[in-house]
């Protein structure tokens, strides 16, 4: 266990874990577009070529007048001018994309200029990704404004995602409202990965449709949700033939039973779950974690920063706010405190105390140098006394005795 | 070229790289990767070492000229997934620009639109004109595909090279991070974070956007009692809002003036309202300021020209100022005025360094935060930073010891302390760590470290583990005692 007790040392390839997502964001939703191009072109194919044998054939057997060939050709060349019209805003959008992922390149191999952990660039460096942090969490939490406002301040919206975030938001905001029209229209858009999916989310949605139909216990309305059912929910059969007898079952009982699970599918709770159905699905698609960034680096470095002393019951001597050379631990101080309590404290396998400790009578240890010059700047102490910074208490410098601290 | 990092400080280790390397194999490329250190090296072994350190300097420069080369000569050297990624998007980016697709979608309309003319000029040959179309068109759509293949191998690529670039590097799997129910702790330490940075628009947002959701979701229902939320909650309007907010503003008032107009009198303004608990500190941040002012008024102050009567003016604020410290920094205030009877030739003077400190005035402004921020009981720097930068410096550390757990199926022992050492950076120390070197355990209340009489230290544990209420002898001198001698020690 002879591990450093500090070091400098930068290792640019370990030290992007955090900055996975911010590259692999973008490129999700190039492949997702690039998917859309494909999709659009196949569609047009499938309609023109068919349709140019169709019209050479009738041509030939003479069925078709010439205006009818026109027509059918008129109708063709309208269609590819929408599928240019279309490749033409898909491919700004791929540009828009792409150029932002190089700005991310270009911010991460920054990181492998910089020679050590010490160095300023470091310092600049990170802030800037606190910042990315900080924005990611906001959008997270749902604080948008907030995230937009704090990403142009520091001018960094090219290296954080409020576009996918905001909607991501809208769709999340619309559920919660009990609406389920967005979500089931992202869905639409994201049906060919939504397949490799674990969560069926679409049926869950079809599924609440269908409770809210059932809830209205008006007649009409049922006879509805069973051509709904027959419809959205029977072609699941296979993966989720439970859930869909617990539906049928659903029919005969009211929104204020008290039968489980029929209880449960009635809970306007179920919104929430299937909001945080729709946050899980959609951050798996696009690669995302689903914690913020945040919590992870706060949980690692809260940890690797704690020591026993933060939490302790007693006034630490080597770092305190009532004395000036000791900057303040950031664990100790108040914005983290709480924060870390729970956490486990860093790991040490050496002492680490001021060069040449001494102790006091009162117990408390200080750098006997370090102790010294703190008392010759306070007011009141005369020469040849110390004065403790953290009690107060005035010793002569005799009473300061050597402490060996192994 | 590790070892050359350090060469700077032991000059002798330069001796041991270069014949390290010229004993190995790689003679020859030595020879090209470091022209002129065989001469360098001839010379110290000639001058000894006194020399290389008085031209510590030469040495320095010398080797970031031969390092610099070093870093960017292609010897055979394989890209770093970095470079291989910076390579595939900017071939990816080129393909998308020089994309043929739409050209050719456009080919396809202009096929279909001359086709549609030629067969209404004349109707007659319309069949004809229809089957020739039908096999262009259909090529047109074949280089479509084609182009939109050869953006998919691109980006398949691009795949690959970021899958390399982030190999065995999952982000770790939190299922339970003990972060998320305390939301609220988070949210009023980045509100913090915010005004300290000085971002008073953002956090106003921030805080007004939590309390609009606070209103909108008043309780989630995570278990959670509603009555610790609601205190807590109350908490962070209360902390940051008001009185917090209010410091914060005056601190970046006083900080830019500073800064930007090299303006003291508000920090000296602050110092005074503030001396006596600054006193109770220890701080001299009222003294460095008005040192700082007395040396800005003799180099001419606002109007940085005028050195002739800018001594006067400092002498003016001396006379003016000074008998305050004079009980305390007597010596420091003779120096000062002592100081002016050199003038205008001061820079001749011993006294040189007092007046030309290029970075005293970020010194101050450093000086100024932290002790601002410390008389709130807060740290200098922003804690949110500090912990988010080394969460970033532990994570690879605690990757790879989560994957050793997870395959080896062990749990670590004492769920209080982390299993593995991590090394921060030395500024990331904060506290001195009491480490007992007999149970090896960190002291913690429960087990503070003791002091035996001979003046060595043990943790509590220990202590009652060696004596068994006996006099024993220390581990590590030879002197006895009775373990109710020792006496706990705060560090």
């Amino acid at each position: 266990m002879a591990a450093e007790l500090t070091s400098t040392k930068l290792n640019p390839e370990s030290h992007i874990i955090l900055d996975q997502p911010l590259l692999r964001l973008p490129h999700e939703l190039a492949r997702r577009n690039f998917k859309t191009v494909q999709r659009a072109v196949e569609r047009e194919k499938e309609y023109v070529i068919p349709a140019l044998k169709e019209t050479a054939a009738a041509s030939l057997s003479n069925t078709q007048t010439p205006d009818q060939t026109l027509a059918a050709l008129d109708a063709m060349i309208s269609r590819m001018q929408g599928l240019k019209r279309k490749m033409e805003s898909l491919q700004e959008e791929e540009k828009k994309i792409h150029n932002q992922s190089r700005k991310r390149i270009q911010h991460l191999e920054a990181l492998h200029k910089i020679p050590s952990l010490a160095d300023v660039k470091y310092d600049q460096w990170s802030r800037v990704r606190l910042d990315r942090l900080l924005v990611d969490h906001m959008l997270r939490s749902g604080y948008s404004e907030s995230a937009k406002q704090l990403a142009q301040d520091r001018g960094i919206e090219d290296l954080v995602d409020l576009g996918v975030f905001t909607q991501c938001q809208r769709v999340v905001e619309s559920l919660r409202r009990g609406e389920t029209k967005e979500a089931l229209q992202w869905c639409g858009e994201n049906k060919a990965a939504l397949k490799k999916s674990q969560h069926n989310l679409e049926f869950e949605l079809r599924l609440q449709q269908y409770i809210e139909m059932v809830r209205t216990q008006d007649k009409s309305k049922k006879i509805e949700a069973i051509i709904h059912a027959k419809k959205y929910l029977i072609p699941n059969h296979q993966s989720q033939n439970s859930e869909i007898m617990r539906a049928a079952g659903l029919l005969v009982f009211t929104q204020d039973t008290r039968a489980e699970p029929y209880k449960s599918l009635f809970a306007l709770d179920r919104w929430r779950t299937l909001s945080n159905l729709f946050i899980q699905t959609h951050h798996e698609l696009l690669s995302l974690p689903s914690q913020p960034l945040l919590h992870i680096a706060l949980s690692a470095g809260l940890s690797a920063l704690k020591t026993p002393l933060c939490h302790s019951a007693y006034t630490s001597s080597s770092s305190n706010s009532q004395s000036t050379s000791t900057s303040v631990c950031p664990i100790c101080s108040t914005e983290l405190n709480e924060l870390a309590r729970k956490m486990p404290y860093a790991h040490h396998s050496k002492s680490y105390v001021e060069s040449d400790p001494i102790v006091l009578p009162n117990g408390r240890v200080y750098g006997k140098q370090r102790l010294i010059d703190i008392s010759r700047k306070m007011g009141s102490v005369d020469s040849g006394d110390v004065k403790d910074p953290t009690t107060g208490e005035v010793y002569h410098e005799d009473e300061m005795k050597k402490v060996y601290i192994m | 070229m590790e070892g050359l990092n350090h060469v700077e400080d032991h000059p002798e280790q330069l001796v041991c790289v270069w014949f390290q390397l010229v004993s190995s194999r790689h003679h020859s490329s030595c020879r090209q990767i470091f022209p002129g250190l065989r001469q360098y090296i001839v010379y110290w072994i000639q001058f000894g070492r006194r020399v290389i350190k008085s031209s510590y300097l030469t040495f320095s420069t010398w080797r970031d000229s031969v390092t610099a080369p070093v870093i960017s000569e292609p010897v055979n050297r394989t890209p770093s997934a970095m470079e291989v990624v910076q390579k595939e998007h900017s071939r990816l980016l080129k393909r998308t620009e020089g994309s043929q697709g739409i050209r050719n979608v456009q080919s396809a309309i202009d096929l279909l639109q001359s086709a549609r003319d030629a067969i209404a000029a004349d109707p007659s040959g319309a069949s004809a004109t229809l089957a020739t179309l039908q096999t262009s068109v259909k090529s047109s759509f074949d280089s479509i595909n084609d182009s939109l293949k050869e953006t998919h191998s691109g980006l398949n690529k691009y795949t690959k090279s970021l899958d390399k670039l982030f190999k065995d590097r999952p982000l770790p799997s939190t299922d339970d991070d003990g972060l998320s129910a305390q939301e609220h702790l988070i949210n009023r330490a980045i509100a913090m974070h915010l005004l300290r940075e000085g971002q008073f628009g953002v956090a106003a947002t921030f805080l007004s956007e939590i309390a609009e959701q606070k209103t909108i979701n008043p309780v989630s229902p995570n278990g959670r009692g509603p009555a610790s939320t609601s205190t807590s909650l109350l908490d962070i309007d209360e902390v940051p809002s008001t009185e917090i907010r209010k410091q914060f503003a005056s601190m970046y008032y006083i900080l830019q003036q500073l800064q930007e107009n090299k303006n003291l009198l508000p920090a000296i303004e602050w110092s005074r309202e503030n001396r006596e608990s600054l006193e109770a500190r220890g701080s001299n941040l009222e003294f460095e300021l008005c040192r700082l002012q007395y040396v800005w008024l003799y180099h001419g102050g606002a109007n940085s020209q005028g050195t002739t009567s800018g001594w006067q003016a400092a002498l003016e604020y001396a006379r003016r100022e000074f008998h305050v410290f004079v009980p305390r920094y007597l010596r420091e205030v003779q120096q000062l005025v002592g100081a002016m009877a050199y003038s205008p030739n001061l820079g001749g003077s011993p006294y040189a360094a007092l007046f030309n400190n290029t970075s005293a005035w970020d010194d101050v402004a450093h000086f100024f935060t932290r002790e601002f921020c410390s008389l709130l009981g807060l740290s200098a720097d922003s804690p949110l930073y500090i912990a988010a930068t080394a969460g970033a410096i532990a994570l690879p550390t605690l990757l790879k010891l989560q994957t050793i757990m997870k395959s080896k199926r062990t749990e670590w022992t004492s769920e209080n302390e982390l299993p593995v050492e991590i090394p921060l950076p030395p500024q990331y120390l904060f506290h001195s760590i009491f480490v007992c070197p007999v149970s090896k355990e960190q002291a913690t209340d429960e087990n503070p470290p003791m002091m035996m009489p001979c003046g060595h230290v043990i943790a509590n544990e220990s202590l009652k583990r060696l004596g068994k209420g006996n006099r024993f002898k220390c581990p590590y001198c030879p002197s006895e005692s009775h373990p109710k001698d020792a006496r706990k020690v705060f560090l």
